[in-house]
């Protein structure tokens, strides 16, 4: 015998039906809101996508053009970079196109990058930077990186790499189909930001940073990851610079991370020696550069990046455009100390 | 597939439509086969384990039935504790035993001696599933209960997939008649279910997930180091994200399964509002504390056995509870608290009186009644501090940051953070306490409930964060 739902419906099933329909309403309503929010009212998608657009627009320089350089990181570069600044001091030698979202690594921008280049997009040069931490990191921004940076089997190849369950992946698959749900991070905090004061200040407390893994395991997660994101911008065209921006006592692990460019043949850029700023160069956090900071690395920035983006924007040899040794390009760096002081 | 998950109900809808177009055999058979498909989407082979141990306690179950002669049932009946409690023994605690001696060896000055180690995942739900099979092969052994006669029953008792990865831990005697009896359509429980999945959706996605950011942010060292502001902030947010993450997990479990037509135990009934330990694990995960107290504290002879006996075998039980939350010596510190401080609350009150805080009470009486509450909640919550850390040292290292008391700005937006989300559970709590219902307002009109149903998509719009968090007793 069938079990069934009687014929006189009890108001229980209607009321359940129409709570269904009330679910649609406010699934439609939610992605419908959150789409002219995210376009409307949020700083952070406005600027993304106006460098996304910009970025949209590379293609390679012609002859006596400045070279095309495409400059991607995170929150890192945002604060640590007066771009202004930069651009004016390069602008003879090079065009920059930035791209920056706070808290995004390596995958974010594997991913971002090849969508991009799929897209058309062909820079002569690709600047990375996104702290040694963060590159190290295995994980992918869950909100804004599956909507901007991420097409549908791209989520399933960032699960592949990152070893995601399935809940995981279909959960990366709807953030990038749906806005509300890519973006509800967000309005969680757009919300709470105007329940509890100062809860950017608590939020920028309570997020961990990655931490950095040691010895040979930074080699074995480093040196693969370095290479194909080379042999992702070799295959466009682009050489690859890894820039890596100072934390606080990050030294060692700057060091590690120069190494290990050093030996795939990336280039890696290193303006300042994290050793050289004192901690009255970085916000509380000792993560970012504070105003001071920032305008000593882009000075540094301005001073590095033209000269190894000359030596490089047209694919030549990879031997010929082996990046300098490490350990000299942090002792060129040497006099800077001198300069910029150490009061820790 | 997490219960929070879209995924989960991309499989539930689907699934409960189809159910209720079955027959009962039909309904068992393509639950049993859902319920597969569910537990395998983690990994099929974990899926392979739960079978053969289904498939194993349901021919042992036929052996040990005290019916006729059978010289042999005593024997059936230890093979299969033994089995279980291998199985479970291997997956969950293989390696904490083998470290654990490892580590004795090492203070008794023996080093380098080579000793197996299992680098396996923990099966998900195993402790689960187990505690519900060792229960059906002890009552068909002692007789409480007919052996399953159809696999599709037995196989569906133990792995109905609301229940199956963490509870809340059923009864044969309360769960395998439903399986194998006619289930009619009940609108009203229907919708009763609808209710519970979204009281559960807003404890787990938003009190539990936004004390969770708290929690790991005060454990984990992003606040600094541990001083008295931090141990508050850190084991206040943990209780509440824990009991907002189980009950709400218990309560979609509870209204997953409602809408097929089934039953589960409550299994939290406002455990902070207890006024003692002892009542606050009548209140909390009742589904493994009546387990414990029926298959374990009681066999060991419970009460009877005069006063420093019954202590002993408290303190047993909550060790046993503490391991089997996990495999680490935080777990066994974290039960042995809990059986000490039941025994001494055993030894100042022997004889419970029931809690009248629903009767009129004096004011002085009701003054006591909050007393004892908030001691309680804070010797619970001093408690999680073992739950809740990695290691031993770092549990003490977090504790001793008791004595210092220097403060931050940013404390107080944690503490109005965390006030945010636990104190309107808490008033929820009191509602239900007052009220004892199942969920807040269920003798209300459906109108009425519709549009907390409502509320509770916009809270859960507004509220809920990009992160998944499993679902702490997934681990178990």
């Amino acid at each position: 015998m069938r079990s069934s739902i009687s014929a006189s419906e009890p108001a229980a099933v209607a009321y359940a039906k129409g709570l269904a329909w009330i679910c649609a309403i406010l699934i439609i309503g939610l992605e419908v809101s959150s789409d002219y929010l995210l376009k409307h009212d949020s700083p952070t998608y406005a600027r993304i996508s106006q460098q996304y657009e910009q970025a949209l627009k590379i293609r390679p320089a012609g002859t006596r053009e400045p070279a095309s350089v495409l400059m991607v990181g995170n929150s890192l570069l945002l604060r640590g970079v007066e771009m202004d600044r930069l651009k004016a001091l390069t602008s003879s030698r090079m065009r920059i196109y930035p791209i920056f979202l706070e808290a995004t690594g390596y995958y974010d921008w594997l991913y971002g990058l090849e969508r991009l280049f799929r897209r058309g997009v062909r820079p002569e040069v690709i600047v990375v930077g996104v702290g040694v931490n963060y590159f190290l990191e295995s994980g992918v921004r869950q909100d804004y990186v599956p909507m901007l940076f991420l097409d549908a089997r791209d989520t399933l190849a960032v699960a592949s790499d990152l070893n995601l369950d399935h809940t995981a992946t279909s959960n990366l698959l709807l953030a990038h189909l749906s806005t509300f749900w890519d973006t509800r991070s967000a309005i969680r905090t757009q919300v709470l930001s105007r329940v509890v004061p100062h809860l950017q200040d608590l939020f920028s407390l309570i997020r961990p940073a990655p931490s950095i893994p040691q010895g040979r395991e930074f080699d074995a997660i480093a040196i693969p990851r370095l290479q194909r994101l080379r042999d992702l911008c070799e295959s466009y065209g682009a050489k690859l610079i890894l820039l890596v921006p100072p934390t606080l006592s990050s030294e060692n692990a700057v060091g590690q991370m120069a190494s290990a460019a050093h030996r795939v043949g990336v280039d890696v850029s290193v303006p300042i020696d994290p050793a050289a700023l004192s901690a009255k160069f970085y916000d509380h956090d000792g993560m970012h550069l504070n105003s001071e900071g920032a305008l000593l690395f882009t000075s540094a920035l301005a001073k590095d990046l033209p000269e190894r983006v000359a030596t490089g924007n047209s694919l030549v040899s990879r031997v010929q455009r082996r990046a300098p040794d490490p350990v000299s390009a942090l002792s060129s760096l040497s006099t800077q100390r001198s300069l910029i002081g150490s009061d820790r | 597939m997490l219960f929070d998950s879209p995924a989960y109900f991309v499989f539930l809808i689907p699934v409960v439509l189809a159910y209720w177009c079955l027959d009962r055999r039909g309904q068992n058979i393509f639950l049993l086969l859902a319920s597969y498909v569910f537990y395998g989407w983690w990994d099929w082979r974990f899926l392979a384990l739960m079978i053969c141990s289904t498939t194993m306690d349901f021919v042992i179950a036929q052996k040990i039935a005290p019916i006729g002669e059978n010289a042999n049932r005593k024997k059936w009946f230890i093979f299969s504790l033994l089995l279980n409690f291998s199985i479970l023994g291997t997956f969950k605690y293989f390696n904490f035993f083998v470290d654990s001696f490892s580590a004795a060896l090492n203070t008794m000055g023996i080093h380098n001696i080579p000793l197996p180690l299992i680098r396996v995942i923990l099966p998900p739900g195993i402790s689960f599933y187990t505690f519900q099979e060792v229960a059906y092969i002890v009552d068909v052994y002692k007789g409480r209960l007919e052996p399953a006669k159809s696999f599709f029953e037995y196989g569906l008792f133990v792995s109905l997939f609301p229940h199956l990865i963490a509870g809340p831990i059923q009864r044969p005697g309360h769960l395998l008649p439903q399986v194998q009896k006619e289930r009619t359509f009940d609108a009203d429980r229907f919708f009763d279910g609808l209710m519970l999945i979204f009281s559960g959706l807003v404890r787990k996605c938003v009190v539990a997930d936004n004390c969770a950011l708290l929690a790991n942010a005060a454990f984990g060292g992003q606040f600094g180091p541990p001083n008295f502001w931090i141990v508050l902030i850190g084991t206040y947010a943990f209780a509440w994200q824990v009991y907002g993450d189980f009950s709400g997990y218990s309560d979609i479990a509870r209204g997953s399964a409602q809408l097929m037509g089934f039953h589960f135990m409550v299994n939290f009934r406002q455990p902070f509002l207890a006024p003692r330990l002892q009542d606050l694990w009548r209140r909390w995960h009742i589904s493994l504390s009546t387990w414990l107290r029926d298959y374990l504290y009681i066999p060991l002879g419970g009460s009877a056995g005069g006063k420093w006996k019954t202590f002993w075998n408290l303190l047993v039980t909550m060790v046993l509870a503490g391991l089997w939350h996990g495999a680490n010596w935080t777990f066994v510190i974290f039960g042995a608290i809990h059986g000490v401080v039941l025994a001494i609350e055993r030894h100042l009150w022997p004889a419970s009186k029931p809690d009248g805080a629903a009767q009129p009470k004096p004011f002085a009486a009701f003054l006591s009644l909050w007393a004892q509450r908030i001691l309680t909640f804070n010797i619970f919550c001093l408690s999680l501090a073992f739950f809740r850390s990695t290691s031993l040292n770092s549990a003490i290292e977090f504790l001793a940051g008791l004595s210092n008391f220097a403060w931050r700005s940013e404390y107080a937006s944690a503490f109005l953070m965390l006030s945010l989300f636990s104190v309107p559970l808490f008033l929820v709590d009191l509602l239900l306490e007052a009220s004892n219902q199942e969920y807040p307002f269920a003798r209300a009109s459906y109108a009425f409930r519709t549009g907390l149903a409502t509320a509770a998509i916009v809270l859960l719009a507004l509220f809920s964060g990009n992160t998944f968090n499993a679902f702490i007793y997934f681990r178990f």
